[in-house]
């Protein structure tokens, strides 16, 4: 069952052309790796699902409405966010960073939302670190918070902007093994990363964009082994270093 | 409960404690002289409301003579005038003990008008910080419309004098009259003049503090609001839990400075007539001749207040503070 659905969209900045023409689909509880050249308007495309960004033309389809038919709000709290560079509430800890959005948005009481919140940090391993400020915290275990923060609201829908790009490599496996975990879960997700290793044994789609156009779509595997543009053989030999 | 957090805050203990091992004689000094000043103003105030409250302010006694400070005067200016120019030294002690027999025999109109100035500086920075907060907003995360009101609301403000826009409420508008007529002032609100005086610093203060606030909120990373909005907060809800409570804690700092400012304009508020600190030191001049003695006296006061504020602020900032926020 469709979950989103772009068709055409198209989006300018300025004169500038950010994204062309992007059609696909992506089911429930399928994960859909993007990758592509850095300004090729990766991070463009997923700030248009929740519409941090608005699109210029053409229709994105959240479970069947137009996202442009529904509250922003309402939409954002379907389908959460996780960041680059984490974008933690510098003044919450950990706990605080997941409670403020199921305090304010989502009407937990206090206690209730301390309880649901604590749940979350355990599930991804950060049970010691409750009352840790983000600045107390590795890039690993912010990202996790990061990746609570958004579990917290329930959404239907996580999007990932390169979530390990900022971190050390060490600190990588820790994130990708909760991303993993939500995948077998279940979690229907859009995600922006080069992690190539995680794309082949993770994803269900892999998408190539470039200069705002997807070049090519398909099975992860088959893109890798048996790409049929000479663009998407070039860019992820590129990635590998096989060239 | 985990070991982080407790690491982190002993190991921030254990670096202030280091840092403040050295003046601790100075500060305990000047803790001491803090606590006396205003223990002395706080006794004084009670006593003057609760035990002889149809006393005349100036009719009212200090409680120590200035009697032996005069004698040590005398003293010290007769010794003066015999050594003739080799004296002049000792005749400036001399001064200084007159100047503190003057000040100790004014103690309890002054301490009345110290309560003003306090009060006036008090609630105006207060009264001042919640309009400056939706102003700051506004200028940072408004439309064109809001942004441009609040903008010429604060250059108006800015670039007019204090004393003018006192002035303006004052005599321009008269608003004494109608002030006045309000239930409460000068029974238990303080008298017209000084609400007026409120009414202006507010406005005046509101500016300033706007613009310590609003370059506080553009030092906020963008990312913050970004990640606020993503998880379904909106834009105003975003501004106050997530971008204001880091904001204002940067704008510490620089807001007490202008707490600092106001403690010493509001000295201003004696030009419409409102018995506070100066102008009760004015009258004192007046009817001694005795000016400069009396202004190094309430000199004195206003350096209290002053150094009382930036300890308490040096304080609430500690107190706030955040690891990793600063
Ligand atoms: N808010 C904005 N205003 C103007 N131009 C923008 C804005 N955001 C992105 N762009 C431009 O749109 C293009 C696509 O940007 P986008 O961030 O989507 O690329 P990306 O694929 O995520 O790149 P990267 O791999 O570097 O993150 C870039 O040329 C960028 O300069
Ligand atoms: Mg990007």
């Amino acid at each position: 069952m469709t979950l989103l659905a772009f068709d055409g969209v198209t989006k300018h900045y300025g004169e500038e052309l950010v994204l062309d023409a992007v059609s696909f689909e992506l089911d429930r509880s399928e994960v859909e790796v993007i990758i592509g050249p850095s300004g090729s308007g990766k991070s463009t495309l997923l700030r248009c699902v929740n519409r941090l960004a608005e699109v210029d033309n053409g229709t994105i389809r959240f479970d069947g409405e137009p996202i442009g038919d529904t509250d922003a709000d309402e939409l954002r709290r379907q389908v959460g966010m996780v960041f680059q560079d984490f974008n933690l509430f510098a003044h919450r800890t950990a706990l605080g960073n997941v409670t403020l959005g199921l305090r304010r948005v989502r009407g937990f009481s206090k206690e209730e939302a301390r309880e649901r919140a604590r749940r979350e940090l355990e599930q991804v391993g950060l049970g010691a670190q409750l009352d840790s400020y983000p600045a107390e915290l590795s890039g690993g275990q912010k990202q996790r918070v990061g990746i609570a923060r958004a579990l917290a609201m329930d959404p239907e829908l996580l999007l990932f902007d390169e979530p390990t790009s900022a971190l050390d490599p060490e600190l990588i496996g820790e994130v990708l093994a909760v991303m993993r975990e939500l995948a077998d879960d279940g979690m229907t997700m859009l995600c922006v990363t080069h992690e190539l290793g995680f794309a082949r044994s993770v994803a269900d789609r892999l998408t190539f964009l470039e200069a705002g156009a997807i070049v090519e779509r398909g099975d992860p595997e088959r893109l890798f082994t048996d790409p049929r543009s000479d663009r998407t053989a070039e860019y992820l030999s590129r990635l590998t270093g096989e060239y | 409960m985990s070991k982080v957090p407790e690491s982190g805050t002993s190991a921030g203990r254990a670096g202030t404690s280091a840092v403040g091992e050295l003046p601790t004689a100075r500060q305990a000094l000047l803790a001491g002289l803090g606590v006396l000043f205003w223990g002395w103003l706080i006794v004084r105030w009670s006593y003057d409301r609760l035990v002889a409250p149809s006393v005349n302010v100036t009719d009212r006694e200090p409680f120590v003579p200035a009697g032996p400070l005069e004698g040590v005067a005398d003293a010290l200016s007769t010794v003066a005038t015999d050594l003739g120019a080799l004296g002049t030294p000792i005749g400036w002690l001399a001064w200084a003990f007159e100047t503190a027999a003057l000040g100790v025999r004014n103690l309890p109109a002054l301490a009345e008008g110290a309560l003003i100035t306090v009060q006036l500086t008090v609630v105006s920075i207060l009264c001042g910080l919640v309009i400056a907060v939706p102003l700051a907003v506004a200028r940072v995360y408004g439309g064109p419309v809001t942004r441009w009101t609040a903008l010429a609301y604060t250059e108006l403000i800015r670039g007019t004098p204090l004393l003018a826009q006192l002035f303006v409420l004052w005599f321009g508008l008269s608003l004494g009259p109608p002030v006045r007529g309000l239930p409460g002032v000068g029974g238990p609100l303080p008298s017209a003049a000084v609400v007026v005086a409120m009414i202006g610093f507010t406005i005046n203060s509101s500016a300033y503090q706007s613009e310590y606030i609003r370059s506080a909120l553009t030092g906020v990373d963008a990312g913050q609001l970004t990640a606020a909005r993503a998880i379904g907060l909106g834009k105003l809800a975003g501004i106050r839990h997530v971008v204001l409570p880091q904001a204002l804690r940067f704008a510490i700092p620089g807001w007490t400075n202008e707490f600092i400012y106001l403690i010493k304009y509001s000295s201003l508020a004696a030009f419409i007539t409102v018995p506070e600190l100066f102008r009760r030191a004015r009258d004192i001049g007046a009817d001694t001749f005795r000016f400069t003695d009396i202004y190094a006296v309430i000199a004195v006061f206003y350096l209290a207040f002053v150094l009382t504020t930036a300890a308490a602020m040096r304080h609430f900032e500690d107190r706030t503070a955040i690891p990793g926020l600063n």
